[in-house]
C-alpha cells in the first residue's frame, strides 16, 4: 500500500504509527494490501481497489487467502454498495445523517481504501473560508515574486484534484452558502479556475468528494439545488437492532481501549447490553418492550456518544478503580451524556431512573 | 416438416412433448414461452389452467381485451365460491394463449375442472384467490430458496430474475426441468405430491396431455408452473394413465360459470391483498414490454415525469445519473442488468435525495401502477353485469381503479340518474361510491361522492345477480328482504329513505305498511322518535327526486301523534343517563318536524313538550330541555319562560336539580344568557343563594354545562356578571355609528337578496 505523500504536509514528519489516532489508510494497511493482492476486478482509473473490493473493505469478509477483513460499517450493505458506485460515477456523494451515525467514519474509510489516502479534508465550520475549498497565498512569496505557482497555496480540493484522488468535506451545511457553492464548479466542470494566473487546475481521473452533513442542522446553510443536484444523497440510518448496536459499540470500544493503551479491565459481558439499551430507550422515547413512554432528551443519544461513555468508563475503572467495570460508572457517563440541558434534561433523566426502579 | 406429411405417417411418428417450466407473472419466463412457441410452431398448446377455461380462451386476442384480465370461475349454486386466475401481459399463460390464438392453433387446459375443485365446500367457503405462484413460493419450504442459495443468492426472486428473467437467447426450459427435478426429487421422491389435491391436479394434467396424443398431436407444448415439469415427464406411460384414471375417478361436481373481468396492478400486488404474489407488477410490465438496452433510462424518465407531475425536481440530467449509478450498482453486485433493487437504490440516493416521500409515490403509480384491464363487450356476463354496463354507459360513469370524488348535482336529469345509480348498487352491497358527507348540508340537491371501483366488486355483482337480472330489478327485491327482515323501525325508516334516493318505487307501499304497523305495536316512543327524522326527510325531500311521498306524511301524522301521546310517561322515572338519551331523540324530533313545516303537527308535538315542563315526575334535565325548546319555538311566552326557570332554581328545588334543569334549558349554548339578562339575573341569585354545601354539590355540573359554551360566550357572560349587568341593563348598550352601521346593512341586504337601502338614521 503506497503511503500519502507527504511533502506538502509537513506536521506528519514521525513515524506514521506513533500518533495518537492513525489514519485509516495505515491502521488498516495489512487489511488494504491483502485485499490489492487479491483483487482481480476492473478498477476504475487511479482506484487502489475494484468497487467489489471496497464494499469488501467497509463490510468486512473472509478474502480466498485467509485474510478476516473486519466490518468498518455495520448497517446495511445497500447502503455501502450505493456510496460506492456513486464515487464510480461522476456524481459526488453526500452522507446524511443523525449525529453520531457513522458519517466521518465511513467517509475516512471510503477515501482511504479508494484512494490510499483519508487525509485530504475540508472541515465545515462557520469560519470556513474559500482559500480552504480553492487555493490561498503565501503572501511573502506572493510579495516577493507576484502571483505564480510557486505562491500560490493549495486547497485539499485542489491537491485531490491535481493527484486524482477523494477529498473530504466534512460538515457541509455548517459551511457559508458562499463557501459552498466554489464547489460548483468543481463538480460539475472538474476545473478549478485560477484568474491570477490565467490558468486552471483540471481535474484527473479518479477525483470525487465526499460530503457529509447532519440532517439535524439541515436548516443551518441549506444547500443550494445547483449544488445539491451535483450529489447522490445516502442518508445512515441509526442502528436497527439491539444487536447490531452491540456489535458496533462493542467493536469500536475495544479498538479505542486498544489505541489508547488502557490497562486490561474486566467488562461484565451484558454491560455493553445494558448502556446500548439506555440509549436506544432514550433515543426512541419508549422502552425496548414498547410499555413505557420516556420524554426524550436535547441530545441525539448517538452510538458514537455510547461509545464514548463506554471508553471513558473503561478509562475510570482502569486508572481510578479496582480494574473492573461497574454500571455505576458507566450512569455517570450517561447521566452526563444525556443533561445538555440543565432544566429539560434532568427532569427526563429523573424520569428515566425511576420507571428502571419500577421495572 | 409439412403438415401433410405428419397426417400421412401419423401412426408411426412418437408425439413430442416440450414442457416449458415457468414462473408465474414472470416476465423473463413469458419472453421464453414466446420465443419457444416461436421457434417450434407445435400443433397444440396445453396451459395449466381450469378445463373450462377452454370455452373463453379465444377472447384472449379479442382487439378490445386488455390484461390485466382475470378469469373468474363461480360456482352458479354457491356464489360465494369463486376462483380468480389473474393474468397481467407478463404472464407466460397469457403470452401462450395469446400467441396461439394469433396462430389460430388450438388451445387446451389441462388442469383440474372448476366444477370439481368448486364442488368441494371445504377448501372454498369464501373467495379463493389464485396465487398464481402455487408452483414456486407456496411449497412447504420454498425449495427455490434452496436453489437460490445454491446459487449464492439470499433473495429468491432476485436469483430467478438473473437466472432467468434477465437471460437473453437460449431456452431455460431444459436447465430449469433438471433443477427442478433434482429439487423435487429431494422433497418427493417419486415426483407424487402429499396433498390430494394436488395429486389429482398433476393427474389431470398428464391425462390432459395424453388426450391431447389420442386426438392426434404430434408436436405438443405444455405450459405449467415449474414445479409441475417433473410430475408430467411419464405423462405418456400406460401404467401412468391407469393410476391416474383411478385417481380422477368419483370427484364432486357442482354446476360453474366462468368468465373473464377486468383486473388490475394493484390487485396483483401482494402488498394490497387479494395478491398474486407479484410485488412490482408495473416494474414487470415496463420489462416485458421495453425489453433492450435502454430499460432502465427509459425507467428512470417515467419515474422523473411522475416525480415533475407531483412538484419534485426531477431533471433530464437527475435522469441520466440515476441510470448510470444503476448501471454501476448492478456491475458491483455483480449482476447482468440493473434489477429493481437497484433502480430502487439509485433512485433513492438521486432522485429522493435519500428521502422516503419521493420513494413511496413510486412505489404506488410506479411500481406496482395503477394499470386496470378491460374485457370484450361480449364477454360471457350474468345479466346483472350486463345491465350495469348498459347503465354506466347511459350515465357515462366509467369504472376506474383510482378513486375519484364526483359531485352530483340533483336538478339535471343525468347527475339524477348518476346518484340513483349509486344509491342502487349501494343498497346491492357492490360499494362502488361511497357517499360523503361533502356539501350535503349546503343544500338538498347535491351529493358527494367517492368512486372506486375494486376488481373484487365483480363478485359481489354476480352474487347479487341472484336477486335479480336487472340493477333496479335486484335492488328492489334486495331491499324487500331487508326490509322484511328487519328488526328495528329505524332500519325500516331508513330503507324507505334509500328506496327513495335510489328511485326504487314498487316496494315503498309495503315498507311503508311495515311502517305502520310496527309503529302501531312499537310502544317505545323512543323508537318512534328514532324513526321519525329520516321518515321527515324522506317526505321533505321526495319532490325534489320526483318521487311521490304522500303515503309517507299519513304515517308521519300518525307517528307524531303516538309519540306526543306517550313523551310523558316515556319521560318519567329517567335517570341522568337515559334522560340525556331521551333529550337528544326530542331535540332530533323536534328539528325534523321544524323542516316538515307542518304546524298542526310541530303544535300536537309541542303541546306534549308543555305537559313535560309542568310535570315533577320528569327528570329536571328533560324539563329545562322542555321549556327551551317551547321558548325558541315561541310556544311559551317570555314571561313564561322566566317564571318556570325562576320556580326550577327557587329554595325550593333540590339544588342538584336546579343544576340539571340548568343544564337542559342551555343545552350547550350560552347565547341566550348573553341576551337574556333576567335569566342571568335569576341564575347568578340562585347560584349566590347556594349554600356551601349545595353549591359543592351542584358545581360539577354546572362546570359541565359551562364548560360546553363557546369561549367567547363565557367571557361575555363572565364580564356581565362583573359588571353587575344583571340590573336590567339593556343589551346593546354601546354607542353605534350610524355610517358603519349603514355599510354592514347594505351588505347583508344584499345578501338576503333585497335591494341595496340606506342605513336607519338615528
Amino acid at each position: 500500500m503506497s503511503q500519502a505523500p507527504c511533502s506538502f504536509d509537513p506536521v506528519t514528519t514521525h513515524d506514521p504509527a506513533d500518533v495518537l489516532r492513525p489514519h485509516a489508510e495505515i491502521e488498516f494497511a495489512s487489511e488494504l494490501a491483502a485485499l490489492v493482492a487479491q483483487d482481480d476486478r476492473p478498477r476504475p482509473p487511479r482506484w487502489k481497489l475494484s468497487p467489489w473490493s471496497v464494499v469488501t473493505y467497509l463490510m468486512g469478509g473472509h478474502l480466498a487467502d485467509g485474510t478476516v477483513i473486519s466490518a468498518k460499517y455495520i448497517g446495511p450493505r445497500r447502503l455501502i454498495e450505493v456510496a460506492v458506485a456513486t464515487l464510480a460515477t461522476d456524481r459526488a456523494l453526500l452522507l446524511l445523517g443523525l449525529p453520531g451515525t457513522a458519517k466521518t467514519w465511513v467517509s475516512e474509510h471510503l477515501a482511504a481504501a479508494i484512494s490510499g489516502n483519508s487525509a485530504m479534508l475540508v472541515q465545515g465550520t462557520a469560519g470556513t473560508a474559500e482559500e480552504a475549498v480553492r487555493y490561498g497565498w503565501n503572501y511573502a512569496r506572493l510579495l516577493a515574486e507576484g502571483p505564480s505557482m510557486g505562491a500560490l497555496v493549495a486547497s485539499p480540493v485542489y491537491r485531490a484534484m491535481e493527484q486524482g484522488a477523494i477529498v473530504r468535506v466534512e460538515e457541509l451545511t455548517r459551511m457559508p452558502s458562499d463557501v459552498q457553492d466554489a464547489l460548483i464548479t468543481v463538480l460539475s466542470e472538474k476545473v478549478l479556475p485560477i484568474p491570477e494566473l490565467a490558468g486552471e487546475m483540471q481535474a484527473r481521473p479518479g477525483f470525487n468528494l465526499i460530503a457529509t452533513a447532519n440532517s439535524r442542522d439541515r436548516g443551518v446553510n441549506e444547500l443550494s439545488s445547483a449544488l445539491r443536484r451535483r450529489f447522490n444523497t445516502v442518508v445512515l440510518p441509526s442502528p436497527s437492532s439491539v444487536e447490531e448496536e452491540v456489535r458496533i459499540v462493542t467493536q469500536r470500544v475495544a479498538a479505542l481501549a486498544d489505541a489508547l493503551s488502557l490497562p486490561d479491565v474486566t467488562v461484565p459481558g451484558d454491560e455493553i447490553r445494558r448502556v446500548v439499551s439506555v440509549f436506544r430507550e432514550l433515543r426512541s422515547g419508549q422502552s425496548e418492550d414498547g410499555r413505557i413512554k420516556f420524554k426524550t432528551p436535547s441530545g441525539t443519544m448517538s452510538t458514537a456518544e455510547a461509545i464514548s461513555v463506554m471508553v471513558q468508563g473503561l478509562a475510570m475503572a482502569a486508572h481510578l478503580g479496582d480494574g473492573s467495570l461497574h454500571f455505576d460508572d458507566l450512569l455517570a457517563g450517561i447521566e452526563s451524556t444525556v443533561v445538555k440541558d440543565p432544566v429539560h434534561d434532568v427532569v427526563v433523566w429523573r424520569e428515566y431512573l425511576d420507571s428502571l426502579s419500577i421495572r | 416438416m409439412t403438415d401433410l406429411l405428419i397426417d400421412s405417417v401419423e401412426a408411426v411418428i412418437a408425439p413430442v412433448v416440450r414442457v416449458f417450466g415457468i414462473r408465474h407473472h414472470g416476465p423473463g419466463s413469458a419472453r421464453a414461452v414466446a420465443r419457444g412457441l416461436d421457434a417450434g410452431r407445435p400443433d397444440i398448446v396445453l396451459v395449466e389452467g381450469p378445463r373450462e377455461a377452454d370455452g373463453i380462451a379465444h377472447l384472449a386476442v379479442h382487439p378490445q381485451m386488455r390484461p390485466p384480465v382475470t378469469m373468474l370461475g363461480y360456482a352458479v349454486d354457491h356464489l360465494d365460491r369463486a376462483v380468480f386466475h389473474p393474468f397481467a401481459s407478463f404472464s407466460p399463460e397469457w403470452v401462450a394463449l395469446h400467441w396461439a390464438g394469433n396462430a389460430d392453433i388450438p388451445v387446451r387446459h389441462i388442469d383440474l375442472a372448476l366444477a370439481n375443485t368448486l364442488a368441494d365446500q371445504t377448501t372454498h367457503t369464501q373467495i379463493a384467490l389464485d396465487t398464481g405462484d402455487e408452483g414456486l413460493v407456496r411449497r412447504p419450504a420454498d425449495p427455490l430458496a434452496e436453489l437460490a442459495a445454491a446459487g449464492g443468492y439470499d433473495d429468491t426472486e432476485r436469483w430467478w430474475e438473473d437466472v432467468v428473467e434477465h437471460r437473453d437467447g437460449r431456452s431455460p426450459f431444459e436447465a430449469i426441468a433438471e433443477a427442478m427435478t433434482e429439487l423435487r426429487a429431494a422433497y418427493e421422491p417419486d415426483f407424487v405430491p402429499t396433498d390430494p389435491t394436488e395429486r389429482r391436479r398433476e393427474a389431470q394434467m398428464r391425462t390432459g396431455i395424453r388426450d391431447a396424443v389420442r386426438d392426434g398431436y404430434r408436436d405438443i407444448v405444455v405450459v405449467c408452473g415449474a414445479w409441475h415439469v417433473p410430475a408430467l415427464a411419464n405423462a405418456l406411460d400406460a401404467r401412468q394413465a391407469k393410476s391416474d384414471a383411478a385417481l380422477l375417478r368419483g370427484m364432486p361436481k357442482t354446476k360453474v360459470a366462468i368468465t373473464w373481468v377486468p383486473w388490475t396492478h394493484r390487485r396483483l400486488a401482494s402488498a394490497t391483498g387479494y395478491g398474486a404474489g407479484v410485488t412490482a407488477p408495473g416494474w414487470y410490465h415496463h420489462l416485458f414490454t421495453h425489453p433492450g438496452p435502454d430499460t432502465v433510462a427509459r425507467w428512470f424518465t417515467e419515474a422523473a415525469r411522475l416525480l415533475r407531475r407531483h412538484d419534485y425536481a426531477a431533471s433530464a440530467a437527475d435522469v441520466v445519473e440515476a441510470t448510470r449509478l444503476a448501471m454501476s450498482l448492478a456491475v458491483l453486485r455483480g449482476r447482468p442488468l440493473a434489477g429493481l433493487a437497484e433502480t430502487n437504490d439509485s433512485a433513492r440516493a438521486v432522485l429522493g435525495d435519500g428521502t422516503d416521500a419521493p420513494m413511496i409515490l413510486l412505489s404506488n403509480e410506479l411500481i406496482i401502477g395503477t394499470l386496470i384491464g378491460r374485457v370484450p363487450d361480449h364477454t360471457p356476463m350474468v345479466p346483472l353485469a350486463k345491465n350495469l354496463a348498459v347503465e354506466q354507459k347511459r350515465c357515462r360513469m366509467k369504472p376506474a381503479a383510482t378513486a375519484a370524488t364526483i359531485e352530483l348535482d340533483l336538478r339535471k336529469a343525468l347527475d339524477l340518474n348518476r346518484s340513483r345509480l349509486l344509491h342502487r348498487l349501494a343498497m346491492l352491497s357492490v360499494g362502488w361510491g361511497v357517499e360523503v358527507e361533502g356539501r350535503r348540508s349546503a343544500g338538498t340537491f347535491r351529493e358527494t361522492w367517492e368512486v372506486l371501483w375494486e376488481p373484487e366488486l365483480e363478485v359481489r355483482l354476480i352474487e347479487a345477480s341472484a336477486l335479480g337480472t336487472t340493477v333496479a330489478a335486484a335492488a328492489e327485491a334486495a331491499v324487500s328482504q331487508r326490509a322484511s327482515m328487519a328488526t328495528s323501525l329505524a332500519e325500516l325508516t331508513d330503507a324507505i329513505e334509500q328506496c327513495l334516493l335510489a328511485d326504487i318505487v314498487a316496494p315503498l307501499p309495503h315498507i311503508v305498511g311495515l311502517v305502520a304497523d310496527r309503529a302501531a305495536l312499537d310502544v317505545d316512543v323512543s323508537h318512534l322518535m328514532e324513526a321519525l327524522p329520516a321518515l321527515v326527510r324522506t317526505v321533505r325531500y321526495g319532490d325534489v327526486r320526483g318521487t311521490d311521498a304522500q303515503s309517507l306524511a299519513t304515517v308521519v301524522s300518525g307517528m307524531v301523534g303516538r309519540v306526543a301521546a306517550g313523551l310523558v310517561r316515556a319521560c318519567s322515572s329517567l335517570d341522568a343517563g337515559a334522560a340525556a338519551t331521551i333529550s337528544n331523540a326530542i331535540d332530533e324530533t323536534r328539528s325534523a318536524l321544524s323542516l316538515l313545516g307542518d304546524a298542526r303537527l310541530l303544535g300536537v308535538f309541542h303541546a306534549a313538550l308543555a305537559q313535560l315542563v309542568e310535570r315533577e315526575t320528569v327528570h329536571a334535565s328533560l324539563q329545562g330541555r322542555a321549556t327551551r325548546l317551547l321558548a325558541d319555538g315561541g310556544a311559551l311566552a317570555a314571561d313564561d319562560v322566566e317564571r318556570r326557570v325562576s320556580r326550577a332554581l327557587s329554595p325550593g328545588t333540590a339544588p342538584a336539580d336546579g343544576a340539571a334543569f340548568v343544564e337542559g334549558f342551555l343545552g350547550g349554548s350560552g347565547t341566550v344568557l348573553v341576551h337574556d339578562t333576567e335569566l342571568l339575573g335569576l341564575l347568578d341569585s340562585w347560584l349566590s343563594a347556594l349554600d356551601a354545601e349545595a353549591f359543592v354539590e351542584t358545581l360539577p355540573l354546572l362546570r359541565r354545562t359551562f364548560a360546553t359554551f363557546e369561549v367567547a360566550e363565557r367571557r361575555q357572560i363572565g364580564e356581565r356578571v362583573r359588571r353587575g349587568a344583571t340590573s336590567g341593563e339593556a343589551d346593546g348598550g354601546e354607542s353605534l355609528d350610524p355610517e358603519r352601521v349603514a355599510a354592514a346593512l347594505g351588505t347583508i341586504a344584499q345578501l338576503l337578496g333585497h335591494a341595496p337601502m340606506t342605513g336607519p338614521r338615528s
